[in-house]
């Protein structure tokens, strides 16, 4: 959902010019408002320059860039080191040097700080840096919300002490691979893994820690140099457009430079619509004028190719070469930019160095450095922090089918029958905004859905779900349910004079609920229960859209910084965590509306670290063009290298009308988004997947079907997610690491490690360049022809399918009868994919449940290994637990049939295959062109919950 | 008896297996899934082995069924979901037999399309035979579809007897109107002139003693406002000359981006001056007082604009030049700036607005001599009205009938019966209307236009678009998709907006109810019949009068 351009947005007259124009003629008037007419977006939003603490600290980095030697002006007293249970603390001093004594005049410098070196027992290492003792209050609230669970210290450390060059030396990890050196002056933190300078901070000496101060605090500041100037700006008071930011604390802004040695590229700080390798801000030939903004923002029809903030942020970055890897969290939710520069090596690499400078602007600086080995191992090191991807409610990985609005329950049951006629699967339905009475969540528009149970009913009959919009603006209305007793219990955010701030949104004039405030995520999650929102039934589920939050009527069309939560907690210190607060309370409210604890399936427009654990997000608001169709795939990617794999991007365009070809192109790549939903805007015509005719009709239900065949796949990879926090949809160079070729490759991606996916965005092309990473083969998903890497190759693409290739080594399975909805193919038979390696062994897995409750943490689940070896596959139990027979999931299904299986990449024709002993006939051919014999096992009828074997020869 | 007791348990063998293959020929020959008149496709060859549908291999008969696919075009597993591409057979005895997708065999769903639940036999559902009761309600869902069929046939073909009829009246009323149009012509161009002589007469002969009246009457205003030009033009003259001062003296050396671009605004504006083709209007003198005062006027308010001009360039150049080069030709130009914008305000003051110039009325002056010609004047005006009035009823008669001729109905002319019919439909919020081959609007307090009839969609005339309506804010044009069914009476049933802008109306009429074949035609010719009958003693009714 977009603003509705707002008619308030008109440029005001210029003070002081109207008065005198009345001299002149009607005329001269006319001229003015023909100037007034184009607006351009980007006006809405502040660019670095317009911001006060960005100006400043980007300023303090020029400042250091112009000065020659350069030096920190902090430095770490010795004597006040102190190594204790894993945590070593320490006193840092601002003490000007000369080089950098211009700096200090702006006078917003406190001289004494902390800092905190925690080092943890998943190998990650955590540092604190804060004022000793500020004048107010920082806010340091926000690990509650983000980390999963508290920290525990790592006991595996030995402390080394100074060495001949005066730095203080930690070795940590189970080998004690890891070492955090530590400079005194200038203080620095330089972070090895094996021996080898990983991860630097402050080796630039960017930084920087603006004390919490009064006004009473403030310089003379009648003389200043223009640098001077912009040192200070905006740390009182800021105005953008016509609202003022009255920053009661004054400044409170931090940075600090994170360099990566010898690393060209990093990747994360979701969400821009950028490249998947992120582009330099910064130094000669930099790519971007402005920063990487992180300050979640509704963001209307957002431009391609830009540093922008959109809806969503994760402060992760991951900085990945040929031999070293590492990953930082930056732990902070207020506006926060982040500047990115390339530089020459200092170790004589023939490999760059990247430079990162990140400022937030509230809050305490903490941050998180993970040193892997392996970048699969940051990945379950970051989230033993944030968490993983929650189990979904499986259906929920289904096809959703999605517009701003379908109208009434007739046209649900029309469009519903639309899919049954195109025999076209799909597995939820959802109402947008306009279902609701007047714009308030959890009521139903009477007479266009009079009978919403007898509507949730229909689908569910034929094992479909619904999903109905639940926005957190609620609109003021004394009769309003929600509206009144949240008012009652003081459960709204304030403005800053601590009356209850009310803004514009669909409904009119609104309020928004403080999650900060601890008692309003029961309150909220409680208004899910059946009872209270009547209409609703289990098949139901929810989505959060505008929840950055959007405000029509504020700054940058959010809330104002200076809005106030509960505890006097600025609105400018969680801004960016709001949306992902609201998605919590909003799962909860799922999970806990029955008896016993049900997945939520919740979709979020706007999420933070840690929203991975409530559910799915989507790119929001983008539009029916081939452009955005392309940045979809490293948007989506980058996301999930940000620990949230459940996204997706609107098929089809969420704004204008996509032409036939590029809905299809659209729909053959969103069958492989981990999300994967069309929507539409109100303004655009119809396009459910039937309405262009053939051939698109038949290509699209093509589509879909090749999702819904994938389903066991798709379950199995989120399962696996679930446990070590990797990405669903992985960049190239997550699967081949040392393949510096994949290290910018965004147009195409893998589906875990079995399937490479390469999206045709270009009009009219059938012929696609695909590059073949590895030494190993690749077979081409529904024909099976065989593509030798490494290199690129031209395949064709023609209208009805796009390239997807299944790797060597890898089995995938699958389930291939066509069925209304993922519900519906829950006793289905299964189909195995065996693509041999060039040693003739392949590797898979399949995870079954029972999709919608938490049994399977209990046990009761099947996690099945296949494996192909010495020409015999193999099935047997992952499950941790013995006792199966008592669940009943696993009672019901491990009888279901491995009904048929493919055996692709054999080098020697097959003569004889033996199941569990008995001979059975197949089918098998030699594909000469290929270089490979295949056969096929049908009728295998294999339980998939017992252990087998088949062996060929 | 004894024969009997012998006899008796062979024939009732007999009887048995012959009851026992009747049963095996309409149940279990065909196997599951297949339709009776299909089950002739599904036998076995000599040895056992039977041939995919399409031919495209052949399989053992005992896989037919088996819950593998083997076919390509999914023929082997008509009774399993194992292709899912082919037809599953219910024969729902007590309804209608169905075919459902095979994809929907033991999914968990008791199909509606198979009443008799044969879809779901896996035992994981239990689907009733609910056939009696589908069948009852059908088909008491069908009498009555029936019985509304009937009554609409019915009424339609009184609408296809009134189109038919009508157009033949149509035809010949146009005739007539267009035989009455030379006539009516005639009369009003005679009106007409007549009329056009008398006022010349009335003008002509009070023209001088109303001149003199007027211009006493304009004098001072006249005065007054060249007065005011004669200022006004002062004033241009001189910012023009200002203007032109600066574009002469200034110094060209400091590049001043704001002098360059007055100046250059300047020089546009003289080019533009030029172009115009002054107007050289007659001597002021000779005019009339009304148009001397005309003219006066607007040269005024062109001489006002050239100021507004003008001070705008000088306005701009004076917020942005460079202050520090000091250049004497700008600071002049800046300081006339000041002080025209001084003085300009309080000298507008002592214009007073040019708005409240107002040209009085004209006075009724006429002396009793011109009373005459105004009497013959007026008389003659009603007679011209008079004829006026004739002539454009003839006129727009034709047009109106030519409107509905042009008009397609249909091929039988059943909609000429709806043609100009208003319908309305309360929603909670507004009220929809249409006129059938008008305009479609949405009433609450205001009205909004929704479009205008511009066809028929497709060609079973059951769709009509109306298109053109008020445009939406960032949208189309409104319209309307207008889709009728059959009914006894003629309503709108539902309205909806599917699309932002886009409304679907519901019609429901006997217009679109289907007239029994064969049925037609006998009532065509019994109409067309009834129709020449009626036409010709139309005809000869007009003949009489």
């Amino acid at each position: 959902m977009f603003n509705r351009p707002r008619m308030h947005r008109s440029r005001p007259p210029l003070p002081g010019s109207a008065s005198r124009r009345t001299v002149l003629w009607p005329f001269v008037i006319s001229l003015t408002v023909v100037l007034m007419v184009s607006a351009v977006k980007q006006e809405d939003f502040k660019t670095c320059a317009q911001s006060g603490f960005c100006t400043r600290n980007r300023a303090y980095a020029e400042l250091a860039s112009g000065t020659p030697d350069w030096e920190s002006p902090f430095r770490l007293d010795p004597t006040s080191l102190q190594l204790e249970d894993g945590v070593l603390t320490g006193d840092l001093i601002h003490a000007p040097t000369s080089s950098s004594s211009s700096a200090e005049s702006g006078g917003a410098l406190n001289a004494g700080y902390t800092i905190e070196v925690h080092l943890l027992d998943s190998d990650a290492v955590r540092v604190r840096m804060n004022e000793r003792d500020p004048k107010r209050r920082r806010y340091d609230g926000l690990q509650k919300s983000v980390l999963v669970k508290p920290l525990v210290s790592s006991t595996q450390y030995d402390q080394l002490g100074r060495d001949e060059d005066g730095l203080f030396t930690i070795n940590y990890g189970s080998r004690r691979q890891n070492s955090a050196r530590i400079r005194f002056a200038p203080f620095q933190i330089e972070f090895l893994a094996d021996g080898v300078s990983t991860l630097v901070l402050n080796e630039g000496g960017l930084l920087k820690i603006e004390a919490a101060q009064v006004w009473s605090d403030v310089a003379d500041t009648r003389t200043r140099t223009p640098m001077e100037r912009r040192l200070e700006q905006g740390m009182w008071s800021e105005r953008f457009k016509d609202i003022i930011d009255t920053k009661p604390r004054g400044p409170e802004s931090f940075g600090l430079d994170i360099t990566f040695p010898d690393i060209e590229d990093v990747y994360g700080i979701p969400e821009h619509a950028s490249s998947l390798s992120l582009k330099t801000t910064r130094g000669p030939g930099a790519q971007y004028n402005e920063p990487y903004r992180l300050y979640n923002l509704d963001v209307f029809e957002y431009e391609i190719d830009s540093p922008m903030a959109l809806y969503g942020s994760i402060p992760f970055m991951l900085g990945h070469s040929k031999d070293k890897t590492a990953g930082v969290f930056w732990m902070n939710a207020a506006e926060t930019w982040i500047d990115i520069e390339k530089i020459e090596s200092t170790s004589g690499s023939s490999r760059r160095t990247t430079r990162t400078h990140w400022y937030s602007e509230a809050g305490v600086l903490d941050l998180f450095v993970f040193l892997g080995p392996t970048h699969r191992d940051i990945f379950k090191q970051y989230s033993s922090l944030v968490g993983t991807t929650a189990l979904p409610q499986s259906f929920s990985i289904g096809y959703h089918q999605c517009r701003w609005n379908y109208i009434s329950q007739k046209d649900v049951i029309e469009v519903d029958a639309g899919f049954e006629t195109h025999e076209i699967p799909y597995d939820v339905l959802w109402l947008d905004i306009e279902h609701t009475n007047g714009k308030r969540y959890f009521t139903w528009d009477p007479k266009q859905f009079p009978d919403p149970f007898d509507m949730q009913l229909h689908l569910a009959n034929k094992g479909r779900k619904m999903v109905t919009i639940i926005d957190p603006h609620i609109k003021m209305d004394r009769g309003y349910h929600i509206s009144k007793e949240a008012t009652d219990k003081s459960l709204f955010v304030m403005n800053n004079h601590l009356k209850p701030f009310d803004g514009w949104c669909w409904p009119g004039s609104s309020q928004w609920i403080d999650f900060e405030n601890p008692r309003a995520k029961d309150w909220w999650a409680s208004q899910f229960s059946y009872d209270r929102y009547k209409g609703s039934t289990n098949t139901l589920f929810t989505w959060n859209d505008m929840n950055e939050p959007s405000v029509f009527t504020g700054p940058e069309i959010t809330l104002p910084k200076d809005a106030m939560h509960y505890n006097r907690v600025e609105h400018r210190s969680i801004h960016n965590i709001y949306g992902a607060m609201f998605h919590a309370a909003t799962a909860q409210g799922l999970s806990t509306r029955n008896e016993t604890l049900q997945r939520p399936f919740v979709l979020s427009r706007a999420f933070f670290a840690g929203s991975q654990r409530y559910g799915s997000v989507w790119t929001g608001d983008n539009k029916a063009s081939w452009e955005h169709f392309e940045v979809a795939a490293p948007m989506l990617l980058t996301i999930g290298l940000a620990g949230l794999p459940f996204s997706g991007a609107d098929v089809g365009g969420f704004f204008g009308d996509p032409e036939p070809e590029l809905l299809t192109r659209w729909y053959q790549a969103g069958a492989f988004y981990p999300f994967f939903r069309a929507h539409a805007h109100l303004d655009s015509k119809r396009r459910e997947p039937w309405l262009f005719g053939e051939p698109y009709t038949s290509q699209i239900r093509a589509a879909i079907r090749t999702r819904y065949s994938l389903l066991p796949f798709w379950y199995t990879l989120f399962q696996e997610a679930s446990m070590d926090g990797v990405p669903i949809i992985r960049p190239m160079f997550f699967e081949f690491p040392s393949d510096e070729a994949t290290y910018r490759m965004e147009d195409q991606f893998m589906v875990g490690e079995a399937l490479l996916v390469k999206p045709v965005t270009t009009a009219g092309a059938t012929q696609s360049e695909v590059y073949f990473a590895g030494n190993e083969k690749w077979f081409e998903f529904y024909d099976g022809q065989v593509k030798q890497g490494p290199g690129v190759q031209s395949v064709s693409s023609p209208a009805y399918k796009i390239p997807v290739y299944q790797r060597a080594g890898t089995i995938v399975p699958k389930r291939e009868t066509p069925r209304r909805s993922s519900k519906e193919m829950e006793n289905d038979p299964f189909t195995l994919v065996v693509a041999l390696d060039s040693k003739g062994e392949a590797y898979g897995r399949l995870y079954l449940d029972d999709g919608e409750s938490y049994e399977y943490s209990r046990g009761d689940y099947i996690l099945r290994e296949f494996k192909v070896q010495g020409s015999v596959l193999t099935s047997r139990s992952l499950n941790r637990q013995e006792s199966e027979t008592e669940w009943s999931f696993i009672r019901r299904y491990s009888s279901l049939k491995v009904e048929r299986i493919v055996f692709q990449g054999l080098s020697e024709p097959v003569s004889r295959v033996v199941i569990d002993g008995r001979p059975t006939v197949v089918e098998s051919w030699h594909d000469v062109a290929g270089k490979q014999h295949v056969v096929i096992v049908s009728r295998a009828n294999l339980s998939i919950g017992q252990d087998w074997s088949v062996s060929l020869s | 008896m004894k024969t009997h007791s012998v006899c008796f348990p062979i024939l009732a063998t007999l009887a048995l297996s012959a009851a026992v293959t009747i049963a095996n020929v309409s149940n279990n020959n065909a196997p599951r899934g297949v339709s009776p008149s299909n089950a002739k496709l599904y036998v076995p060859d000599n040895v056992n082995n039977w041939s995919c549908l399409d031919g495209s291999k052949t399989i053992p008969f005992s896989a037919v069924n088996d819950d593998y696919c083997d076919c390509i075009d999914g023929s082997d597993e008509p009774g399993t979901s194992a292709c899912g591409t082919g037809q599953f057979y219910c024969a729902n005895i007590g309804h209608t037999p169905s075919n459902i997708k095979t994809s929907r065999v033991n999914d968990g769903v008791c199909d509606e399309e198979c009443c008799d639940g044969s879809d779901e036999y896996d035992g994981q559902t239990q689907c009733p035979n609910v056939c009696e009761e589908v069948g009852a309600t059908a088909r008491e869902e069908n009498d009555r579809i029936q019985s509304v069929q009937n009554e609409g046939a019915r009424l339609r073909r009184g609408f296809i007897k009134h189109g038919k009829a009508n157009k033949v009246l149509l035809t010949n009323e146009l005739e007539t109107l267009r035989s009455q149009v030379d006539h009516v012509q005639l009369a009003l161009n005679d009106a007409r002139d007549a009329a056009n002589e008398a006022q010349e007469a009335y003008l002509e002969g009070s023209k001088s003693e109303r001149e003199a009246t007027r211009k006493q009457q304009l004098e001072p205003l006249i005065q007054e406002q060249t007065k005011r030009l004669k200022y006004a033009s002062e004033v241009r003259d001189m910012l023009k000359l200002t203007l032109q001062s600066l574009k002469e003296n200034h110094n060209k050396n400091f590049h001043d981006m704001a002098v360059k671009g007055t100046v250059s605004g300047f020089d546009d504006y003289i080019v533009a001056q030029g172009e115009k083709t002054e107007t050289v209007e007659d001597d002021l003198a000779t005019l009339s007082s009304d148009r001397q005062f005309d003219a006066l006027m607007d040269e005024t308010s062109v001489v006002l604009r050239d100021i507004g001009t003008l001070h705008d360039l000088l306005d701009g150049m004076k917020r942005d030049y460079n202050t520090e080069y000091n250049d004497e030709a700008v600071l002049a130009a800046v300081k006339v700036t000041d002080d025209f914008e001084i003085t300009w305000d309080s000298s507008r003051l002592d214009f007073a607005d040019v708005e409240h110039l107002v040209l009085p009325e004209e006075l009724p002056v006429d002396s009793p001599e011109a009373e005459k010609f105004r009497d013959a004047m007026d008389s003659a005006q009603e007679v011209f009205n008079d004829a006026s009035g004739k002539e454009s009823k003839v006129q727009e008669g034709i047009r109106d009938i030519e409107r509905k001729l042009n008009m397609d109905f249909g091929p039988d002319e059943t909609f000429a019966q709806l043609v100009d019919n208003c319908f309305d439909f309360k929603d909670t919020e507004y009220t929809y209307s249409v006129c059938l081959f008008g305009d479609a609007n949405q009433n609450s307090h205001s009205s909004t236009h929704l479009g205008k009839f511009s066809g028929w969609e497709g060609d079973n005339y059951d769709v009509q678009m109306y298109t053109g309506g008020a445009k939406c804010w960032n949208g189309p044009e409104r319209s309307v998709k207008l889709v009728m069914s059959c009914g006894t009476t003629t309503e709108i049933v539902s309205v909806t907006e599917p699309e932002k802008c886009e409304y679907l109306f519901k019609l429901q009429t006997p217009a679109v109810c289907p007239i029994p074949e064969g049925e037609v035609d006998e009532q065509e010719h019994q109409q067309e019949q009834q129709q020449v009958e009626e036409g010709e003693e139309h005809t000869r009714k007009h003949d009489e009068l």
